[in-house]
């Protein structure tokens, strides 16, 4: 489980550029949930997965991951139980080195990195199994290095490096912003169906609303830093794309301001 | 069969190189001349494959390299004087490992720019070396070294076993190093510092790691080359980096970088083509002051030449647009 105590995060504090990213924020999140974020430019959703994953550190609150305080952990040794994917699909991957490299790497995810050789031939096996689940035909070129794959083969193959090891929380920032309709449809279909069937708590981040109400249990909304709504249950079912952009523009905080000033 | 033309003809030009090459060695070189540049080779591909690490794999140009090839000359050289030859080589690696430490403390936990980091080093070795060797040079002439020691072995040719068994060895070691979880986890620091951290790697450690490794290696040339030639120098190391720069670069026209094996190879490769260079251009009489600018002048030809190269094919692109 994890849970979010008054996290706050200010950039550029006690200057004029000063941005409040995250402003007193409090939200658990349970074992097994998916959780779609949506809301607009500058709401604060990238700040919120760059704080949980440690790339950004809290100016105030806390950050309780199965009741262990994570908050002063540094990025990589939150890594160890956290996976995390970008909207940018050159930054999950290392280009120069092969498919079966770069698995090897996030193989030993949390591991104590030894002088044992990187790849076992067991661990070969593994892997083309697991790229044979994506059918991609991937599971052919693992002696190639990963820069010459498109974006959204290297995408499918970073998101099966975020969970190979299966993590205690899967971060994914509109991993598939980037890619072209199809291939973003298709990436999101295994990202739903590893999800499901590892049953990994997971926080996705997406502009395309229809989507975030499609996947996950919940949908929560984020306004200027804020947590404006959070739908679940029965509520979640019944609403559609247009329902949920009106209760967005009747409580948003910053319709009013972002309808004066753009 | 469309690729595997091409690859045959790419190599054309290259064998053609090579064949001249082979030919020069065998007219215009004496053997001694010979064994004597090949000895040199098997020493500085140890920094080679030392510029390797921090230049290709970690892709940092590291400027300590120049300090710490003296400061390996200058252990050893010390230590040597004093009657422990043996000793003196396993010192000089460490306390090569212990400036490459420097410098990446000084790179990845005090943000020091990396080039000036460096340079920081560098500079700080320049003073350090004098202290320990107590001299700007020393004379080992009279001195058993690790060569001496093994020449009632290998007679004549024990430098040029001794020397081309250490560059083996260190290579067999390397390769296999960057093949170990540890090695890989170093790799994907130099490929994508990113996707290291979230694949929970300490990327600053690595780097760390990376420089210590580098350095040693550089320590360790200096050290050998202080014992083969007889003479430790605090100024041995000056312009080392480039010299590493543009025997790597000359490899890599043989052997591409993109795997392991021949990234070494190309370093190793280079190093002894650097050398062989530097013996055409003194048996023509080319003063040896001038071989450090002609390492100059490879390197910045080999990072030039893509971009003319580009410019020029661009340029002859707007010529025929413009004819039709």
């Amino acid at each position: 489980m994890l849970k979010i105590e008054h996290a706050s995060v200010v950039f550029n504090a006690k200057t004029v550029n000063e941005k409040i990213a995250l402003k007193d924020f409090s939200c658990e999140i349970a074992d097994g949930d998916f959780i779609t974020v949506i809301g607009s430019n500058g709401a604060g959703k990238s700040t919120l997965m760059n704080a949980i994953s440690g790339s950004l550190m809290l100016n105030e609150g806390k950050i309780l991951l199965d009741g262990k305080d994570i908050t002063r952990f540094k990025e990589h040794k939150r890594a160890r139980f956290i996976g995390r994917l970008f909207q940018d699909p050159l930054k999950g991957t290392a280009p120069n080195m092969t498919i079966e490299e770069n698995l090897g790497l996030a193989y030993s995810r949390g591991k104590k990195r030894t002088l044992n050789i990187g790849i076992s031939k067991r661990d070969i096996e593994l892997f083309r199994e697991k790229l044979n689940a994506l059918g991609l035909g991937l599971e052919d070129r693992m002696k190639t290095p990963v820069g010459l794959l498109s974006g959204g083969q290297r995408q499918a193959l970073t998101l099966l490096m975020a969970t190979i090891v299966t993590p205690k929380l899967l971060l994914l920032d509109e991993h598939t912003a980037a890619l072209d309709p199809v291939t973003a449809k298709k990436v999101m279909e295994i990202t739903d169906e590893i999800v499901k069937k590892d049953k990994i708590t997971t926080l996705m981040i997406t502009h395309n609303i229809e989507g975030a109400l499609k996947y996950g249990n919940k949908t929560i909304v984020l306004s200027q830093g804020q947590l404006l709504m959070d739908i679940k249950g029965e509520e979640r079912k019944s609403m559609t794309v247009e329902g949920l952009m009106k209760l967005y523009s009747k409580n948003a905080l910053d319709s009013l301001s972002d309808k004066m000033v753009f | 069969m469309k690729t595997n033309n091409k690859i045959i003809i790419s190599w054309i030009p290259k064998v053609l190189v090579l064949a001249v090459a082979l030919f020069l060695i065998n007219t215009q070189l004496y053997q001694s001349q010979i064994i004597d540049t090949l000895e040199v080779g098997f020493v500085f591909s140890l920094l080679a494959m030392g510029i390797f690490i921090s230049f290709r794999i970690l892709d940092i140009p590291d400027l300590s390299v120049d300090g710490t090839f003296a400061l390996g000359a200058s252990v050893s050289a010390l230590l040597t004087y004093n009657g422990h030859p043996v000793l003196a080589i396993f010192a000089s690696i460490l306390s090569g490992a212990i400036a490459g430490g420097v410098t990446g403390v000084l790179i990845t936990k005090f943000k020091v720019q990396p080039i000036l980091g460096g340079i920081i080093t560098m500079t700080a070795l320049l003073s350090i070396n004098l202290l320990i060797l107590g001299a700007p040079s020393r004379s080992l002439w009279k001195n058993s070294t690790i060569f001496t020691l093994l020449e009632n072995v290998f007679k004549d040719y024990t430098d040029i076993i001794l020397s081309g068994a250490v560059m083996l060895a260190v290579f067999l070691i390397m390769f296999w190093f960057l093949k170990t979880q540890i090695g890989m986890s170093l790799r994907a620091t130099g490929d994508n510092e990113f996707m290291v951290r979230a694949s929970s790697i300490n990327s600053d450690t690595m780097k760390i790691v990376g420089f210590m490794i580098a350095n040693a290696l550089v320590s360790f040339a200096g050290a050998m080359n202080a014992q083969i030639s007889k003479t430790g120098d605090t100024n041995s190391g000056t312009g080392m980096l480039v010299v590493g720069l543009a025997s790597i670069i000359i490899g890599e026209i043989f052997f591409s970088r993109h795997t392991i094996f021949s990234g070494l190879a190309a370093a190793v490769f280079g190093a002894i083509s650097y050398r062989f260079i530097l013996a055409f251009a003194m048996s023509l009489g080319i003063d040896t002051k001038y071989t450090k600018l002609l390492s100059a002048v490879i390197v910045v030809i080999a990072i030039a030449l893509p971009i003319v190269k580009k410019s020029i094919s661009g340029f002859l692109k707007r010529i025929k647009e413009r004819g039709e």
